[in-house]
């Protein structure tokens, strides 16, 4: 009963491989500043209709009409943020932890130290993983910046890029029927998600700035991001689903800890809609799509300090690589190592995924 | 290019139009996108045995991202169900409908759901708080956010 007068928790990252954020959980929720997980603070509850049930005791109201506040629907409701925002530079984040926990201050100033000085922030819906993920995703397709190269062979590369993702990505609807996926549940998300592909090589699309440009404005359009987002859920499920013996010891129910079967946990947590993207999603994803990321640690936590690194006061950052061709446990090898290459970087603090870049702005 | 919605629910109808429905399932009425009814009944050896029920799925321009608004229709012709997780207007709590709906159900897998729903009850009886949650319940089945008890049932 008192269990359920409690307010949702936001979601934490649990893994075995992953830095623990369990101990620290009460001193670093107070200390931050801005909610930065979700977008708004999670209300309690609303009730929605007050004259009809305002004398009943909170445990009654709780079993009665409720408001709409399970995870999709409530996020649904943010759109005080941008589903996919501009770049921004990392030192509008820093300010929004000025007031708060200066560990995350120094780790962003290490990050910027670094040359990671722009954050493009997605939406904290429970798809930010997966959004974030698709817009990097197709963003490294495209040429990096106007930098030494000629339009023409910048042109070049990116329709070749291109045009191979959207040749892999038709491939992978075999991958969704052979798990048992019907066709007429996930072409119009992969139809929609090649139409954007399609889109930045054809002859209209413009030079470099005005396609990346495009490309943030219909990630911003809900139907087609949110098809993208679910190709890419659809994508991740047949993954864990065709190798059930690589991830099955890996699935555990995010709320209980306890063991899942594929199926359970496929359906639970990775087909529907708002559900945060842990370590197994991101190992099977990054597996399924090919493609290599690195997840930049934000935790707020104090690194133990190291003798190579003689500006003490900065915090470290932790660097978790996810290899594609490495299979499962590849998440563990580039942990701490140094990152200097481009590709697709994400920005991970506590509950929520953005992307970080070297760029400033757009 | 039309709506996502649209273009999913018309290659729903088309699938239903030539492959048929799932014994114990027929399509009623789907004259438009937005409001379809199918009735259901458990065939075979249960406790619902030669009753029909007729179910009402409401489409958001969303869908099927978005979950439908399903309930059992309660008219003059049709009832709910007795069963501990339909209450007597009709809504039903099931995970599928709320936090779990996920676009890879359609309308015919979520009426398998029901349907199984149903033909495996033990027990013939309304949810212990039909009452209450009658009584004020949303007219939209979507707007309540039901505590899922039981996944078993």
């Amino acid at each position: 009963m008192s269990e359920s007068d409690l307010p949702p928790q936001p979601p934490r990252l649990k893994s075995a491989d992953l830095p623990d954020i369990e101990g620290t959980d009460h001193d670093f929720e107070n200390s931050v500043g801005p909610d930065h997980n979700t977008g708004v603070a999670p209300p309690g509850w609303v009730i929605t209709e007050p004259t009809d049930i305002s004398t009943l005791p909170p445990s009654s109201l709780f079993d009665l009409t409720q408001p709409v506040m399970d995870e999709s629907a409530f996020f649904e409701e943010d759109t005080q943020r941008p589903l996919i925002s501009l770049l921004e530079p990392m030192t509008v984040l820093r300010t929004e932890y000025e007031n708060g926990n200066q560990v995350f201050v120094k780790q962003i100033d290490w990050l910027i130290d670094r040359g990671w000085v722009g954050i493009r922030r997605t939406r904290g819906d429970g798809d930010c993983f997966y959004r974030s993920l698709a817009y990097a995703y197709i963003s490294s397709l495209l040429p990096q910046s106007s930098r030494s190269q000629p339009q023409q062979q910048q042109d070049d590369t990116s329709i070749i890029n291109v045009t191979k993702a959207i040749s892999y990505l038709e491939s992978t609807s075999a991958l969704l029927e052979s798990v048992g996926f019907q066709k007429l549940v996930f072409e119009d998300f992969l139809d929609l998600f090649v139409g954007v592909l399609k889109g930045l090589i054809s002859p209209s699309a413009g030079e470099g700035g005005r396609v990346r440009a495009k490309l943030v404005e219909e990630f911003n359009v809900a139907e087609v991001s949110n098809s993208i987002v679910m190709y890419l859920r659809l994508l991740t499920s047949a993954e864990i689903r065709s190798n059930p013996d690589n991830y099955e010891p890996f699935l555990f129910h995010p709320e209980t800890g306890e063991q899942m079967n594929t199926r359970d946990f496929c359906e639970g947590f990775v087909e529907a809609c708002g559900k945060e993207a842990d370590h197994v999603q991101i190992t099977a994803l990054t597996k399924a799509l090919k493609v290599d990321i690195k997840v930049a640690y934000l935790d707020g936590r104090i690194r133990s300090p190291s003798s190579s690194s003689p500006s003490s006061h900065l915090a470290d950052v932790d660097f978790v690589e996810f290899v594609n061709d490495e299979g499962i446990e590849a998440g563990d090898k580039g942990k701490g190592k140094a990152v200097d290459g481009e590709g697709i970087i994400l920005l991970y603090r506590p509950g929520h995924y953005d992307i970080l870049e070297r760029r400033l702005e757009d | 290019m039309a709506a996502v919605s649209t273009r999913r629910l018309q290659k729903e109808l088309a699938d239903i139009k030539n492959h048929g429905t799932p014994t114990g399932i027929t399509l009623l009425k789907a004259d438009d996108f937005e409001t379809w009814y199918l009735t259901l009944e458990v065939l075979g050896e249960s406790l619902y045995k030669g009753e029909v029920f007729a179910l009402k799925f409401r489409f958001e321009p969303g869908y099927p991202i978005s979950s439908p608004a399903v309930q059992f229709v309660v008219d003059d012709k049709f009832r709910a169900p007795l069963h501990p997780h339909v209450y007597s207007n009709g809504h039903i709590c099931a995970s599928i409908l709320g936090t779990e709906w996920s676009p890879v159900l359609s309308v015919i897998s979520v009426c398998i759901t029901l349907q199984s729903m149903l033909a495996s009850c033990k027990d013939k009886k309304r949810p212990p708080d039909n009452d209450r949650y009658v009584a004020h319940a949303p007219e939209n089945p979507k707007k309540t956010q039901f505590v899922y008890h039981d996944d078993e049932v």
